[in-house]
């Protein structure tokens, strides 16, 4: 087995889960009118457990909550997973990974021997520790987290203030933004579920993202360029 | 439940303004600012020259304000106001900008929309602070669904007035009783940017999103039925006989030509 995350990093992927969802379910049913997507239906049931002004009050002290540990957490292990994190999945190599990206659709919609008939290869581009779509994924993530971190605590701590600095154009575009962000997300966070935890041959990295370890087989098929790298340092068994 | 709404007679009104004034003071607003208002028009007809115009939050049936509320913290109350509730109101100016009657604004004390609330907020249950201060009764406020209320009596025996600034649909349920000048409004920028973006893009969610899960449910569906694990394995296997036949063909060809040398 190969340690793949550290304890800290599994404690904040769970946070970060928990609180993702449930600011976005409980951020949905605050829009209101046209501006809410999914349905009246949608607003009622979270204002019907919440109350109306409850619902607002939960979501900023979940956010308060999220902001503040992560705040915490990036002071800690900035420097010893954060900053490796955001240089892993910032490494694109677009042609391979615009491949990857099409292929992988293609082995999940098509499957490989109709993929194979069309005349493309099913076999994948090579991964390191994160898999393009993961890279992708990741990077929006912390893009809209710091947008959405920003722009909440514009509207929840400095709005219903008299401060001619938070004019109403800032305002404003805190929402937009932070619609915007969480628009974002709404579509991606499904995507990396089913794609972490249902889609078929993930079990053992979503059992590592409980016990911290991956079977070397999964890695060497999943991730053969981390593989490969951990061979050479000789890092690649625990 | 009340419907509560609001008739002027602005033909009585002689700009007294005690209206704003009272309105003011019991709602807490800075002298500076107003939730009600005299609009003055020169108008020789007048016995003055002037035509008086009192006015407030028309508290109008599918308001614009309501719509530009990116947090539901306004809305038409089935008491016929249009309320706001200050805890949930971010104080964005949206409703601000999107009212064609520019009949609200930011408190500068609490940050947050401001207007006209038939005095809910300071006074439940009392008239509000202009009708019971007005000097001519010129404003006449109560229950259009009690057919024994004075704005009942005082609507059915007038010509109702609606004042609609152009090309603003507004649909306002304070009247006025007979005429009043001005009869129309100007059209105005009642756009709140980029507020007035996050309708079309909250469609955009819906249909997105709704594809997505819908993709990601027949994938994994199809992937429960016709696993592409399964043809993986399927392939190598195939693979895995097509070499096993082309080294024994190999091997056979070897044969024959052996037997052709020897």
């Amino acid at each position: 087995m190969i340690r793949r995350h550290s304890r800290s990093a599994i404690c904040m992927h769970w946070f970060n889960a928990v609180c993702w969802i449930f600011l976005l379910f409980s951020g949905l049913a605050l829009l209101a009118g046209e501006m809410q997507p999914v349905g009246s239906w949608w607003q009622g049931l979270w204002q019907g457990i919440f109350g109306e002004r409850g619902l607002l009050v939960a979501h900023i002290a979940v956010g308060t909550v999220w902001v503040a540990v992560y705040a915490l957490y990036l002071l800690v292990f900035g420097r010893r997973e954060a900053f490796p994190f955001l240089k892993e999945v910032t490494t694109f190599h677009p042609a391979s990974d615009m491949l990857w990206c099409m292929k992988k659709g293609m082995w999940l919609v098509l499957g490989p021997k109709r993929t194979k008939k069309l005349g493309v290869d099913p076999a994948l581009p090579p991964q390191g520790f994160y898999n393009a779509g993961q890279r992708m994924v990741a990077v929006l993530a912390v893009l809209a987290s710091l947008c959405l971190a920003v722009t909440g605590v514009v509207m929840a701590f400095f709005s219903g203030s008299a401060d001619p600095h938070v004019s109403e154009a800032v305002l404003q575009w805190s929402i937009w933004i932070h619609f915007c962000a969480a628009a974002v997300m709404a579509v991606f966070l499904p995507v990396h579920i089913y794609m972490a935890a249902l889609a078929p041959g993930e079990a053992p990295a979503l059992r590592s993202m409980f016990t911290g370890f991956v079977p070397e087989s999964h890695a060497e098929h999943h991730n053969p360029l981390w593989y490969e790298a951990l061979k050479k340092t000789g890092k690649q068994s625990s | 439940m009340a419907r509560y709404v609001m008739a002027i007679d602005s033909a009585r009104c002689m700009n007294c303004k005690a209206c704003v004034i009272a309105c003011q003071q019991r709602n807490e607003v800075p002298y500076d600012i107003s939730r009600n208002w005299v609009r003055e028009t020169p108008d020789p007809a007048s016995p003055c020259g002037t035509s008086f115009q009192p006015g407030a939050c028309m508290h109008c049936d599918d308001p614009s304000c309501v719509r530009a509320c990116p947090t539901h913290a306004t809305w038409k109350a089935r008491n016929g106001a249009v309320e706001i509730d200050r805890g949930r109101c971010i104080g964005c100016g949206s409703c601000i900008d999107a009212c064609p009657y520019h009949a609200r604004f930011r408190h500068p004390v609490t940050g947050t929309a401001d207007k006209c609330d038939y005095c809910h907020g300071s006074t439940p249950g009392m008239t509000p602070a202009c009708v019971s201060v007005c000097p001519v009764h010129c404003r006449v406020f109560g229950d259009a669904d009690d057919p024994s209320s004075e704005v009942t009596m005082v609507l059915a025996g007038h010509k109702p007035v609606h004042l609609v600034p152009q090309g603003s649909g507004a649909k306002p349920t304070l009247t006025y009783l007979d005429a009043t000048v001005p009869d129309t409004l100007p059209a105005g920028p009642v756009r709140s940017m980029p507020i007035d973006t996050m309708r079309p893009m909250a469609k955009g969610l819906t249909w997105v999103g709704g594809l997505v899960l819908a993709a990601l449910t027949g994938t994994f569906v199809r992937q429960l039925l016709w696993p592409s694990e399964k043809e993986d394995q399927e392939l190598a296997d195939e693979e895995l006989v097509r070499a096993k036949k082309a080294a024994e063909d190999r091997g056979e060809h070897r044969t024959e030509e052996g037997g052709r040398q020897a």
